[in-house]
């Protein structure tokens, strides 16, 4: 590896920081400012020398959290006349639980109250290109001026423009992005033909309106950030993470920062990929369990599955390939509460960082999973983030006192931790039967601070192979940014059926986006992978299967006879039939350009004798009896180690409890296997 | 009995002020039928921005009189 890598990963309470200089890993933990997340990672950065870092990779949540909290700056949108609710409508696809509820809106949209663009901001165009990208209506240029100087009227920051079928012909988009330069002067302007040139207008637009968004939101955050790297002398590269936490150079992030909106749930589910492949173990389930919630993905030999779209909210599509994480609300910080019932549940709803659990003594009065933990005794007051924050017990039992439930304060506690385990193992078995996984055959990679504590219970309730405890937990996602490469790409849609007559038009499409990527990212570069995908349906179809691998070089009849096995053989495997009579149509075609970035390595774990514990600790309330349990330090733990549970190891960013009737055991790179 | 003679319409009230968002002199109170239901609204006529928006009469402009000719509508269409 060369030179010093630093990696940050910004999270709702704690910013992670990662170094990695000659195979050596250091780490650091900063609190994140949720108003200037710059600041927090440029505090990350320097706390582990950023000056003289080679590379700076960065995950970032600050778009995110700018859509979820609409603190979003005014922008625009144009659009084909009669087509401004676009935005409003979504892809009509209503959740089960609305199907019968009259009531029931979409977030996003007027009636939800929450729009991400209101609608007097939203203006049409007289202009209309047919399917067939041909002008049907030409572009009315005085009406355009009319309702750009209205929006320049309405100070607006920036403007979107998606017009029907401009993924065809970009004639009318280019033309109006001109007089909206020329009358707003120079802000940011996205046109749905460069951003997201695919087909289905609802996800074009709201890809474009993000991207906007992004431009405004990333472009100063971009340039703080960049200040302050220039301030401490940090000469190297400096990436951001996208969806599928590949690394983009922030420059070229910004031509299309939609794409960095979910970078930061994306490193869990990398990291563990790439801890796999170190340890030899390629199924694997990955949940990261944070204070809020728990972000599970699913990788199949030793790739993350990946989807070509996600929404940020029910229905909020952004067209970005990325990794398919389903996030469940539970985690540290959620609330143990009493139902009308009498009953106890646990989650969704969280303390959030602030106050957070009752036991940091901030503020906080209601229950949590932490104060729970707390209370049994698997957490002690000096011993969290490594005795820099002491913990409470008085106030973690005041707040299930006060919990309006006749059940005994012992039951509280125990349901309360129990329903938290409970809610996770619903998630997993839901995710991994629902798509076809056996998790018998899958090994459970708990990471995320409070990962390691709770997710080793579920060997109880869930039929998982084992759980795997990774070096650095609390620090895995960070981890993700420095097992990744980097990754230029591009896409097209275009609805082609697949025969030797759509060849030279699929040839020219992938061929210039080839050309294109390969001149922005420089010729002859060393190890330069260059990856070919399409999604394609059976004619007929109104949905398509993902992210089919097609051939490299020239395509022929005899590529396009690939394409349509390779999609066959595909869509067999999901669906159990391959349908050789029905012709197959492409609907949108993509290329990467793969650059190999440098990796962190897991140094092979020594062997230490046996396992000497650090203390012991009473754990109350979770058996029938209190059981005494004996304390490790995971510094101290060398390859081979085993330790028979109820057993608690510490480590400065998490705590791994072992349950009672399980043994965790050391492997070759320091991970701990329960099982 | 409602005026049928009088065709509906809805009646747009200047109301005195600026556009917060565009700054035009052109703000007016009307009844507005959304996917909420009817409202009452303060719209800015030259950018359609809402400025003040207050849930209404839950049939609008309905009324037992319309409701009265309806049923004698139908009553003399009986034979």
């Amino acid at each position: 590896m060369s030179g010093k890598i630093i990696a940050v990963d910004v999270g709702g309470t704690f910013t992670d920081v990662v170094a990695v200089e000659d195979g050596r890993i250091t780490t650091a933990k900063v609190a994140t400012i949720p108003a200037s997340s710059d600041k927090s990672v440029l505090a990350g950065a320097r706390a582990l020398g950023v000056s003289d870092a080679s590379v700076f990779n960065l995950a970032s949540t600050a778009g995110l959290n700018a859509v979820l909290t609409r603190r979003l700056p005014k922008v625009g949108f144009l659009t084909t006349m009669g087509h401004r609710d676009i935005l409003d409508r979504g892809s009509l696809v209503r959740p089960l639980e609305a199907i019968t509820d009259p009531t029931w809106r979409r977030n996003f949209g007027d009636a939800g109250g929450r729009p991400i663009i209101p609608r007097y901001l939203r203006r049409g165009v007289k202009e209309r290109l047919n399917a067939q990208g041909e002008v049907f209506v030409p572009l009315d240029e005085a009406q355009a001026r009319e309702e750009i100087e209205l929006l320049k009227r309405c100070n607006v920051q920036g403007v979107a423009i998606c017009l029907l079928h401009a993924h065809r012909n970009d004639v009318h988009e280019q033309r109006l992005r001109e007089l909206v330069l020329e009358i707003l002067g120079d802000l940011p302007c996205s046109i749905s033909s460069e951003t997201s040139a695919l087909i289905r207008e609802f996800h074009r637009a709201s890809t474009t309106v993000m991207d906007v968004l992004m431009k405004n939101i990333y472009g100063d955050y971009t340039k703080r950030l960049q200040k302050g790297l220039d301030e401490v002398g940090f000469k190297g590269e400096f990436n951001y993470s996208d969806c599928s936490a590949n690394l983009l150079p922030s420059d070229y992030a910004m031509q299309r920062p939609y794409q960095l909106l979910m970078g930061g749930p994306a490193g869990g589910a990398v990291s563990a990929a790439h801890f796999g492949g170190v340890i030899g173990d390629n199924n694997l389930l990955c949940a990261d369990v944070g204070g809020t919630s728990t972000d599970i993905s699913v990788i199949v030999e030793g790739v993350p599955w990946s989807a070509p779209t996600f929404e940020l909210e029910h229905d909020l599509v952004v067209s970005a390939t990325s990794i398919n994480i389903v996030t469940l609300g539970a985690g540290g910080g959620s609330i143990v509460m009493a139902t009308p019932e009498g009953d106890i549940a646990t989650g969704p709803d969280s303390c959030g960082a602030e106050p957070g659990p009752a036991c940091y003594g901030d503020g906080g009065i209601r229950p949590a999973v932490t104060d729970a933990a707390l209370a049994i005794g698997i957490l002690t007051p000096g011993g969290f983030l490594g005795g820099k924050k002491r913990l409470h017990p008085d106030l973690a039992m005041k707040a299930f006192e006060s919990l309006d439930t006749p059940l005994p304060l012992a039951q509280r506690i125990r349901y309360g931790w129990n329903m938290a385990i409970n809610n996770i193992a619903e998630g997993l078995l839901n995710i991994s039967i629902g798509r076809g996984i056996d998790p018998r055959d899958f090994s459970l990679v708990a990471c995320g601070a409070a990962g390691p504590m709770i997710l080793p219970c579920l060997l109880d309730q869930f039929p998982i192979r084992r759980v795997i405890v990774p070096p650095y937990p609390g620090l895995f996602s960070a981890l993700g940014l420095i097992s990744t490469d980097r990754v230029y790409s591009d896409h097209r849609g275009h609805y082609m059926v697949l025969d030797g007559r759509s060849a030279p038009l699929l040839n020219r499409m992938y061929s210039a986006m080839e050309a294109r990527l390969r001149e922005k990212v420089g010729a002859d570069q060393p190890g330069l992978r260059v990856l070919r995908t399409f999604d394609a349906r059976f004619l007929g179809q109104s949905w398509e299967t993902p992210l089919i691998e097609a051939p490299a070089g020239e395509i022929d009849e005899a590529a396009i006879q690939t394409m349509i096995e390779n999609f066959r053989t595909t869509y067999e495997k999901l669906n159990a039939n391959r349908f050789d009579n029905l012709p197959v149509e492409a609907v949108t075609y993509r290329v990467q350009l793969v650059l190999p970035a440098a990796k962190v390595t897991y140094p092979a774990a020594e062997s230490a004798g046996p396992p000497q514990p650090i203390g012991e600790t009473t754990l109350r309330y979770l058996y029938d009896e209190p059981r005494r349990a004996f304390e490790y330090d995971r510094e101290q733990l060398g390859i081979g180690a085993a330790i028979a549970g109820p057993a608690v190891i510490r480590e400065e960013t998490s705590t791994t409890f072992v349950p009672d009737g399980r043994t965790a055991t050391v492997g070759g790179h320091r991970e701990i296997i329960i099982q | 009995m409602a005026n049928l003679a009088k065709p509906m319409s809805v009646e747009k009230v200047p109301v005195a002020g600026v556009c917060p968002e565009c700054g035009a002199h052109a703000l007016k109170r009307y009844e507005a039928l959304s996917a909420g239901g009817w409202f009452q609204v303060v719209k800015c006529q030259d950018c359609l921005a809402s400025v003040e928006r207050k849930p209404w009469k839950r049939l609008g402009y309905v009324d037992r009189g319309h409701v009265d000719v309806i049923l004698n509508a139908r009553k003399a269409a009986k034979p």
